[in-house]
């Protein structure tokens, strides 16, 4: 398993605040909000500019109503609900990131495909779980900090993922109703230090359109990139990455 | 009827009135109420009565329906101003017709079958949570112009280039393995294969809605299961949607393969990416349903025009209204004004072809009006109707029937003439 980066390692961090992000970050805004792109659009920049697009496959688990669709919305910038609708299916949302590498300073856009899948769904359809882990290149294991048992499950669910050369990047969802928190700060360093992997939060209100989602976009696209690197070094650079990356 | 707020619903387990769960209306009814309903139902059965629906002196209506021995759902509305043509008859019409789609909205997500036999009523309150987005948007009745649920046929939308979008629908559900696939832009059917339309009208309906109220929450691509609630109630079958632009979703409904992966990264881009510009050309038409060429004349304020034999439908509003005096009523009033004529005259003088769920021993006492339809010798071919909002006009033949609008100012003997023009231009110029 790819060792984790820490933030800022490889890519520039916090780019979205800089200047020099503009043109690109204003590519993927519409009015202050996020620009929707179909599945036959993608950010278009002028030639000059021209930028490679990289496309990952993420799939976000974790127990229903943890937030998994809340949080693809969150990512996303669309609206995110505030009812509990059981997800029914699977729900692909599509989440294009502008980033700068540090060295080179090279600058490429992310593509990233979230895959939500309702947990009850999962559970009822054979063909989900599947389909869901076919081809994928990252899992965000959730838990949610008003739900101590969601915490505790992690360990089963990193488990089902062992052995797969796979990011594994874990979620705290609903930090923002610290009055009914039920993980504490501790059991979250621990299990960092036990585990190795990077433990984000996510809730409240979204403050400069980008700056809530920042910190995961770019933990997600910094370990991916690290991934790919590590295995085109070892020479197992997976040939259908490419492919997907010409369409 | 819509602008006195959405009506409420209530899901019971018809055996033992257990709540199963309520939706919609700002006020909740209180426990008691809820109680007496269900009491008054079962009352009724146990003195062989089927209890179907009632009104209030301020009339306000409530509708019972028992589905499939198992599932009891009661709808609610509060009385109020229901305007042109709005009758207790025409609100019983829209009640029932929302009844019957939250049924079939509960069969296509979870099947016939869990439905059917409720042996665990925790778990099956649990699993009807996953219908509630989509009970939400037939109660809120989700977007103007849209008449699917109260027509029964499929809200369509006539693309500028049908032949290049029909090629590219067939081939591209072809590819996946699948008959069955369909184009929906903006909301509405632009395009889609024979064995689609060969769906019972309820079905093709319904998906539409489902597409909707996926491609509302801005996904790109979805697996959903989806059971039909007339083809096969009790295996489920598989949608796959992609959203190919913002407002342009396709869809096919397979088995077991593809998956989604393979379908979203071989045959997505190869099929569609050709016809961008088509697709924006369909997306151009927006909410007018119709392409440019045929306008609306301008005395025309909405129409609503449904092929009887295909049971599709298409709508559309003056895009500009003039302002005169009195001013004409609002867009979204006019939409308003045009579901109340429809169920006005389908009650009254032109009959569903489809069964329109009422019940023959539903008697409503303050109306004959099923009576007075059953009288007629002959078969009503116009109708026409002049409150202080608006004119309106219906016209039926044996292939399409047309409602329309018009300011109060159109001389009344003039709206036949107009009728059967607008009829005529929109059916020469597109073929629907
Ligand atoms: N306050 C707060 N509420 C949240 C947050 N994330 C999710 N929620 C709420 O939690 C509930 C469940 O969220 P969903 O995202 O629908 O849950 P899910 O994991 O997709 O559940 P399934 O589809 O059933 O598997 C919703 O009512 C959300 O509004 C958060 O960060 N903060
Ligand atoms: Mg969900």
């Amino acid at each position: 398993m790819a060792q984790i980066c820490p933030p800022g390692s490889i890519l520039v961090a916090d780019w979205h605040r800089s200047k020099d992000s503009k043109e690109y970050f204003n590519k993927i805004l519409h009015k202050k909000r996020r620009r929707k792109f179909g599945l036959l659009e993608s950010p278009m920049m002028p030639p000059h500019l021209a930028v490679d697009t990289v496309h990952y496959k993420i799939f976000i688990c974790g127990k229903s109503g943890v937030g998994k669709t809340s949080l693809a919305a969150r990512l996303a910038g669309m609206n995110v609900p505030n009812m509990h609708y059981e997800t029914k299916g699977i729900e692909t949302t599509m989440v294009y990131w502008p980033v700068k590498l540090r060295e080179g300073g090279k600058v490429l856009f992310f593509c990233l495909q979230l895959w939500d899948c309702g947990e009850n769904a999962l559970r009822r359809f054979d063909h989900f779980l599947p389909s869901c882990q076919e081809q994928v290149d990252a899992v965000l294991l959730l838990f949610s900090f008003t739900d101590k048992t969601s915490f505790d499950d992690l360990s089963n669910q990193i488990t089902r993922w062992t052995g797969t050369s796979l990011v594994k990047v874990v979620v705290g969802t609903k930090f923002d109703l610290f009055m009914h928190c039920d993980v504490t700060e501790t059991d979250v360093r621990t299990f960092e230090e036990t585990r190795s992997l990077p433990v984000l939060h996510m809730g409240g209100e979204d403050i400069d359109g980008l700056g809530d989602v920042a910190p995961l976009l770019n933990c997600l696209a910094e370990n991916l990139w690290h991934q790919d690197c590590v295995a085109a070094a070892s020479g197992t650079r997976r040939s259908q990455q490419e492919t997907e990356a010409l369409i | 009827m819509a602008q006195d707020g959405t009506p409420q619903l209530i899901c019971l387990t018809a055996s033992s009135g257990v709540p199963l769960f309520t939706r919609g209306a700002n006020r909740q009814l209180p426990f008691s109420v809820i109680g007496s309903l269900n009491g008054v139902h079962m009352f009724g059965g146990s003195q062989g009565v089927v209890v179907s629906s009632s009104s209030t002196e301020g009339g306000g209506k409530v509708v019972w329906r028992v589905f499939q021995d198992s599932v009891m759902l009661i709808a609610v509305c509060r009385g109020g101003h229901g305007g042109a043509g709005s009758s207790s008859r025409a609100e019983q019409v829209f009640l029932q017709r929302l009844l019957e789609n939250v049924w079939n909205c509960m069969v296509l997500v979870l099947g016939q079958d869990e439905l059917g036999n409720v042996r665990n009523v925790e778990r099956l309150k649990k699993d009807l949570r996953s219908c509630f987005s989509l009970i939400d948007q037939l109660l809120e009745d989700g977007q103007e112009g849209v008449f699917g649920n109260l027509t029964h046929c499929a809200d369509s939308l006539l693309p500028p280039d049908p032949g290049l979008l029909q090629e590219a629908v067939d081939g591209f559900a072809k590819s996946a393995d699948s008959e069955f696939g369909c184009l929906i832009v903006r909301g509405r059917i632009a395009a889609a294969t024979e064995k689609w339309w060969r769906l019972a009208p309820q079905e093709v309906v319904l998906l539409s809605a489902l597409v909707r109220s996926l491609a509302g929450s801005g996904t790109s691509s979805c697996d959903y299961p989806v059971f039909l609630p007339r083809g096969s109630p009790n295996v489920a079958h598989r949608l796959l949607r992609f959203q190919l632009l913002p407002g342009a979703d396709v869809c096919i409904l397979c088995g077991p393969t593809p998956s989604l992966h393979r379908a979203e990264t071989r045959l997505v881009v190869p099929f569609w990416a050709p016809l961008m510009e088509t697709l924006r050309a369909c997306l151009a038409v927006g909410q007018h349903c119709l392409p440019a060429s045929v306008s609306p004349r301008p005395d025309v304020m909405a129409v609503l025009l449904i092929n009887r034999e295909t049971r599709r439908c298409v709508t559309c509003v003056q895009p500009n209204l003039q302002t005169s005096d009195p001013p004409l009523p609002s867009r979204q009033r006019c939409w308003e004004l045009l579901k109340l004529f429809y169920s006005f005259s389908v009650t009254r003088y032109f009959p569903q072809e489809d069964t329109l769920c009422v019940v023959p021993e539903d008697k409503d006492p303050r109306s004959n009006a099923e009576d007075f339809v059953l009288s007629f010798s002959h078969n009503p071919l116009q109708c026409y109707l002049v409150t202080e909002e608006c004119k309106s006009f219906g016209l039926q033949t044996p292939q399409h029937q047309l409602f329309l609008l018009t300011p109060l100012s159109v001389p009344t003997f003039a709206l036949q003439t107009l009728a059967s023009q607008t009829l005529s231009d929109i059916v020469s110029a597109t073929g629907f």
